[in-house]
């Protein structure tokens, strides 16, 4: 059962199917994408996931002018959140300086299990962070949309909403009505006109 | 019952269910229960996605040894264990209350989780999944000999087919030494009156070894032969490993 590899002059070209350590190439021909990587004591590029194997050509001006192999896995795993990442999570905690939060989708991918995020006093917006009020922005229940800022330590990711696109994008009221927002700050409850205070994302329309 | 696998010279072991005694004079013209030649494996057979729940899986049943792995995550660590940059292994080896001919409490193959785990370790990528934990759970349905090279070919399909990256697959092959014989694959009863025993997990693309467990008696030469025997075995397995994963995979696209 051998599957001959071949090279590819365009992208999308090659569906051929490879396992991990299947060989994808020489390091002196191919540069290692996602799902590839390359050994250096024989350097060979093998495949690390089992998917469809494609050749990205090279930018025409780079300086390296290998193309680039990568390996779109068929199946992939629940997605884990990377520094850099927009995710969506939950808040369950809110504290004097950080609010908990479970990240539920990561990108457009939702979780299998959740993760923990956290949301301190000087990540919730980007002016004035010292005067920020935990309560003011956020309250438990509600769903934000957030940058994961960095792995954080052993219990939770940091999260951040310090960006005009992140913060709170569905809250329920005191009545338990989904708000509307109102300004970057407010949200409306429909059934009884109260106003709440949130760290609202702008939605772009 | 105490049925020990393949890691305890089990010679000196007092089995009362098993009623063959060890003769050792009659191990010169030994045929092996199922017909086999002595080095030939038992034809081995794979199946991904069984466990729908679980983030990957795989069933492998060899003869009589039937084994299902489940594969979780990468999902969070445990909040009590240190931050760690690189990802986590977690493996667990049980056996069903009805794996072994009497029914039982399930062997004390304690041994075969720590086994289980260093035979994966080398070959899965840790700096992927950074701070997060992966848990393999093998179960063992049926244990008809050679049960932990069975069960770690099996977890790095499951591993496989959960997209978790790896630096190739591993295949593991077990050896048994009856006097001057070496069987391939052994069943329970030649496991039960072997020699010695050595296993050999292998990644077999990069032609390197994992892990190797050898018990009992060897002379050089001997084990020069179970090696090379082992690492031909590796060799076909993968092949048929890989063709499982290429078939589920385009099963899947249609």
């Amino acid at each position: 059962m051998v599957v001959a590899m071949e090279e590819d002059e365009k992208k999308q070209q090659a569906a051929v199917m490879v396992t991990p350590g299947e060989v994808l190439g020489r390091v002196s021909d191919v540069k290692p994408g996602r799902g590839a990587y390359a050994a250096l004591h024989n350097d060979t590029v093998y495949a690390s996931l089992t998917g469809f194997c494609c050749t990205i050509p090279p930018f025409p001006d780079s300086s390296d002018q290998r193309p680039t192999v990568e390996v779109t896995g068929h199946k992939a795993h629940g997605p884990v959140p990377q520094p850099g990442s927009l995710v969506i999570a939950r808040i369950t905690k809110v504290m004097a300086k950080t609010a908990s939060a479970d990240i539920m989708c990561v990108g457009p991918n939702s979780v299998r299990e959740k993760f923990t995020g956290i949301i301190r006093q000087q990540d919730v917006r980007a002016t004035e962070i010292d005067k920020v009020d935990m309560h003011l922005s956020f309250r438990p229940g509600d769903i934000v949309k957030a940058l994961v800022l960095s792995l954080g330590d052993s219990r939770a990711y940091f999260l951040s909403t310090a960006k005009n696109e992140l913060g709170v994008v569905s809250a329920e009221s005191i009545a338990g009505a989904t708000m509307v927002p109102v300004s970057w700050t407010e949200m409306q409850c429909p059934l009884t006109g109260q106003i709440e205070n949130r760290k609202v994302a702008k939605v772009a329309s | 019952m105490t049925g020990t696998g393949g890691t305890a010279p089990a010679t000196y072991s007092p089995s009362p269910t098993t009623h063959k005694n060890k003769a050792s004079l009659f191990q010169q013209d030994w045929v092996r229960p199922d017909g086999r030649g002595f080095h030939q494996c038992r034809p081995a057979f794979f199946r991904t996605g069984a466990v729908n729940a679980a983030s990957g899986s795989a069933y492998a049943e060899f003869g009589n040894t039937k084994v299902i792995v489940s594969v979780f995550g990468p999902r969070e660590s445990k909040k009590a264990m240190m931050y760690s940059d690189i990802g986590r292994l977690n493996c667990n080896v049980s056996y069903t209350t009805f794996a072994s001919p009497v029914r039982g409490q399930g062997s004390d193959h304690k041994e075969y989780t720590a086994m289980l785990h260093k035979a994966l370790e080398g070959a899965i990528i840790l700096e992927s999944f950074p701070k997060t934990t992966v848990d393999v759970f093998a179960l063992v349905l049926e244990s008809g000999g050679s049960d932990l090279p069975v069960v770690i070919s099996c977890a790095s399909l499951a591993l496989a087919d959960a997209g978790i990256m790896m630096y190739d697959l591993v295949a593991s092959v077990s050896v048994s030494c009856l006097s001057k014989n070496l069987v391939i694959d052994p069943v329970f009863e030649e496991e039960n009156s072997q020699d010695g025993s050595l296993m050999i997990t292998c990644m077999p693309s990069r032609y390197e070894i994992t892990q190797l467990t050898v018990t009992g008696e060897w002379s050089t030469p001997k084990i020069n032969e179970g090696m090379q025997l082992c690492l031909d075995a590796c060799a076909k397995l993968a092949k048929i490993m890989r063709s499982c994963l290429k078939e589920a995979a385009s099963d899947s696209q249609e």
